[in-house]
């Protein structure tokens, strides 16, 4: 974060949105306030699922900053640039299958242009949608006080989105150590980097560059929100990560169903065995877990299981 | 700001440092907690590490009074291990976040000690003499042949080296789903209550293995979760009345009589938001980090981002006064939501009764303190209405040299010795303080040093 002893200098893009606030109202002043609330909103999402912390993270800080999207969701929806369009966000029994059946849909429309918001109809209400369930679960039992995930940290579905995309990325350098190919997904996998690097403008959660279209962007924004902030997430911020990475998604889940009893995919099984210690080399650069100052780098051991079960494929 | 000088203003003077001289900070250092106990002899930290570390003030020479007495280490012992939740693949942390001293009954000395799930209850006793002469035992512990025993002794006490030992006399554990932020002792003695961000307990000194939850405002939906409880604090005088505040920058008052769970409060405190000074960080800088009862209970203090308010109990739609900590800030919020520290907690705490050895004396609970940024920290005098800026570094470290009044600018031309807002180190933070109860003796830590000031005795 900020370094030891060092003072600390103002970020000249900052210093652009301090200063007053001012109203949505005020004519030539509403594109400042568009664009820090914009920034806001963005800084906000990072906070909640780029850090993956080892202890648990503070609930008086998610609660703040989940309070912070939401006032800004709701701002923009009283301001009626947006539809409520958004891929159905049901509550998953198993957040597992539900995040890869939102994956698609929202990936897909990265993949094709231009963006039409009557491409996709929601069945559940605005709020509901707006509500990040994922981020505070309940209690899953009332009698034992440890059963709790507070926060965005919770292992299941980061964990994933970490454990497909440093898999996917970790799928490729075993590729190229071994020569047995998966032909099926790798063709579909360049077909799909193929259209995804056609439109990188389609990841609409990066930094704000100018909006000269305020409402399209905005809507675009809306858009990317499914009930199921992660894939936000993933498309914008997890920046050590190519594009090409998060679209394996999109190509076959079966490879990442965990069930040790049905992970023996062709891709699996064809695979040349490889030792812990070069899968380990292969996976430390796609983690997204980022190097705080203060803390050395540690691989999640969880992910890591995982991933050996599905290469162990038995 | 209070300028030097001038009837009874209290010019502080450096007294001591404890800690690490190094830059380079190791996280175990990091002092996370700060208190004197009742009588000020002693003075506890506690860390990040889990170690607690207890100072003693040197009794003072009756005929040199022209310093009080120095604090030394009287006793170091690990109070919090790191524990690992296995059902959740998260660490416990093992950082104190709050010591208690119980008031002394005999002559061993008690604490609560707490971390983010476990309360510890500590007795800190003194050694120096011990038995000698058993008739079956050697002096070195080992037994004697039995045939060889031709008299009888009576064992004595003979003086040994001064011995502080702490041992764990109580461990209230398991009571705690999210993480404890305060502890406070009840003015009866015998129970205390803790707070997590969503509940309160109420317990016995005596009883570990179970506790009443006297508030509760988890929602049945937690998706629903908008606000939680940052601290909470028994009346002085009252023990039936607590209050706790939450992260909207309200302040409940519970009176346990009234029901079972106090989720119904019998009042609450809250200032209505000042239009012109909304934004974004309107809420989070409204929430209050930490609330304080001033000794008599008809009054109470609370900390927010910005501010210190003095809210008087029996009016609860704005507080008495307001006392701005460090309104610079107030255009950097962006800034500093981004990199974390619009969510650093600052403590805040009341001054003691100044012993009537001055002849002008300062009434208790009439100046407050709290910490700021770039190792800054204020003092507000309610009856002068006068404010000061102090720095805690070791470049002021000359005993009894009246330490300079620091002054940021805010905007515009800086003048000499001033420090402009954009210069301030964010890293270095004052969150915790402690004013001695009795003196004019103040303990103020820094990331890893415990920085102790007192005033110029003349």
């Amino acid at each position: 974060m900020l370094g030891k002893g060092g003072k600390r200098k103002f970020d000249e893009h900052e210093d652009g949105l301090e200063g007053k606030v001012v109203s949505p109202t005020d004519g030539p002043s509403k594109v400042s306030y568009t664009l820090q609330r914009q920034t806001i909103f963005n800084i906000s999402l990072m906070k909640l699922y780029n850090h993956r912390p080892l202890t648990e993270p503070s609930l008086q800080k998610t609660v703040l900053i989940n309070n912070m999207l939401r006032r800004i969701q709701e701002e923009l929806k009283q301001e009626g640039s947006l539809r409520p369009v958004f891929v159905t966000a049901s509550q998953p029994a198993d957040p597992l299958s539900d995040n890869f059946r939102e994956a698609q849909p929202a990936f897909s429309h990265l993949a094709s242009q231009p963006l039409l918001p009557t491409d996709f109809v929601s069945t559940t209400p605005l709020e509901s949608c707006l509500t990040p369930a994922s981020l505070l679960e309940d209690d899953t039992f009332c009698t034992s006080p440890t059963v709790q995930h507070d926060g965005p940290t919770k292992p299941p579905p980061p964990a994933l989105q970490t454990v497909k995309d440093s898999f996917s990325s970790a799928l490729d350098e075993i590729e190229e150590l071994c020569p047995a190919p998966t032909s099926a997904e790798a063709v579909a996998a360049e077909t799909a980097a193929d259209d995804s690097k056609d439109h990188p403008s389609e990841s609409n959660v990066q930094k704000p560059e100018g909006f000269p279209e305020s409402r399209t962007a905005e809507s675009k924004l809306m858009d990317s929100l499914p009930g199921n902030f992660e894939i936000t997430t993933s498309t914008g911020f997890l920046t050590d990560l190519t594009l090409d990475d998060i679209l394996f998604a999109d190509i076959d889940t079966s490879m990442y169903d965990f069930d040790p009893c049905t992970s023996a995919t062709g891709a699996a099984s064809k695979m040349a065995p490889v030792s812990a210690d070069e899968l380990l080399k292969t996976l430390a650069p796609y983690s997204s877990q980022p190097v705080t100052p203060n803390q050395p780098f540690k691989m999640d051991l969880t992910e890591l299981d995982h991933i050996m079960e599905v290469l162990v494929g038995s | 700001f209070l300028g030097a000088g001038g009837g009874n203003d209290i010019q502080w003077c450096f007294s001591q440092v404890k800690g690490a001289v190094d830059d380079d900070v190791a996280e175990a250092d990091i002092i996370s907690t700060v208190e004197f106990n009742h009588s000020g002899e002693l003075l506890a930290t506690g860390d990040k590490g889990g170690r607690v570390v207890i100072f003693q003030q040197e009794q003072e020479n009756k005929t040199q009074s022209h310093s009080r007495g120095e604090y030394n280490v009287y006793s170091t012992f690990q109070s919090h291990e790191p524990e690992f939740d296995y059902l959740k693949s998260l660490e416990i942390e093992e950082k104190i976040n709050k010591i208690r001293w119980l008031p002394q009954k005999n002559a061993a000395q008690f604490l609560l000690s707490t971390n983010d799930k476990t309360i510890k209850l500590w007795k800190i006793s003194e050694r120096d003499k011990r038995p000698e002469g058993y008739n079956l035992k050697e002096e070195d512990g080992r037994y004697r042949d039995p045939t060889t025993v031709t008299t009888l002794r009576v064992p004595v006490f003979r003086p040994m080296d001064l011995m502080v030992e702490a041992s764990p006399r109580r461990i209230f554990a398991n009571a705690h789903t999210y993480h404890i932020n305060s502890i406070s002792i009840n003015s009866d003695y015998e129970t205390y209550l803790s707070a997590d961000d969503l509940r309160i307990n109420l317990w016995h000194l005596e009883i570990t293995d179970r506790s009443f939850n006297i508030v509760d405002i988890k929602p049945a939906n937690m998706e629903e979760l908008t606000e939680v409880i940052t601290a909470a604090e028994f009346h002085p005088n009252s023990c039936n009345t607590f209050v706790y505040s939450s992260s909207k920058g309200t302040i409940r008052l519970c009176d346990m009589r009234a029901s079972a769970l106090c989720d119904r409060h019998s009042k609450l405190f809250e200032e209505p938001e000042d239009p012109s000074n909304r934004s974004f960080f309107s809420e989070i800088i409204s929430s209050i980090s930490d609330v304080k009862f001033s000794h008599s209970g008809r009054y109470m203090m609370t900390r927010d981002y910005l501010s210190v308010k003095i809210w008087d109990l029996n009016m609860e739609n704005r507080p008495v006064e307001t006392y701005q900590v460090h309104e610079y800030l107030r255009s950097k919020l962006c800034s500093l939501y981004e990199n974390d520290c619009i969510f650093d907690k600052f403590e805040c705490c009341w001054n003691g009764s100044d012993r009537q050895r001055y002849f002008l004396p300062s009434p208790p609970c009439s100046i407050v303190m709290t910490g700021s940024y770039n190792n800054f920290f204020r003092m507000f005098d309610r009856n002068t209405k006068r404010d000061i800026t102090l720095e805690a570094s070791r470049e002021n470290n000359k005993p009894r040299t009246v330490l300079k009044p620091r002054k940021v600018c805010a905007s515009g031309k800086r003048k000499k010795d001033e420090i402009s807002v954009d210069s301030l180190d964010f890293n270095k933070k004052i969150l915790h303080t402690a004013w001695h109860p009795k003196e004019n003796i103040i303990a103020v830590a820094t990331t890893n040093n415990l920085y102790i000031f007192q005033d110029k005795m003349n």
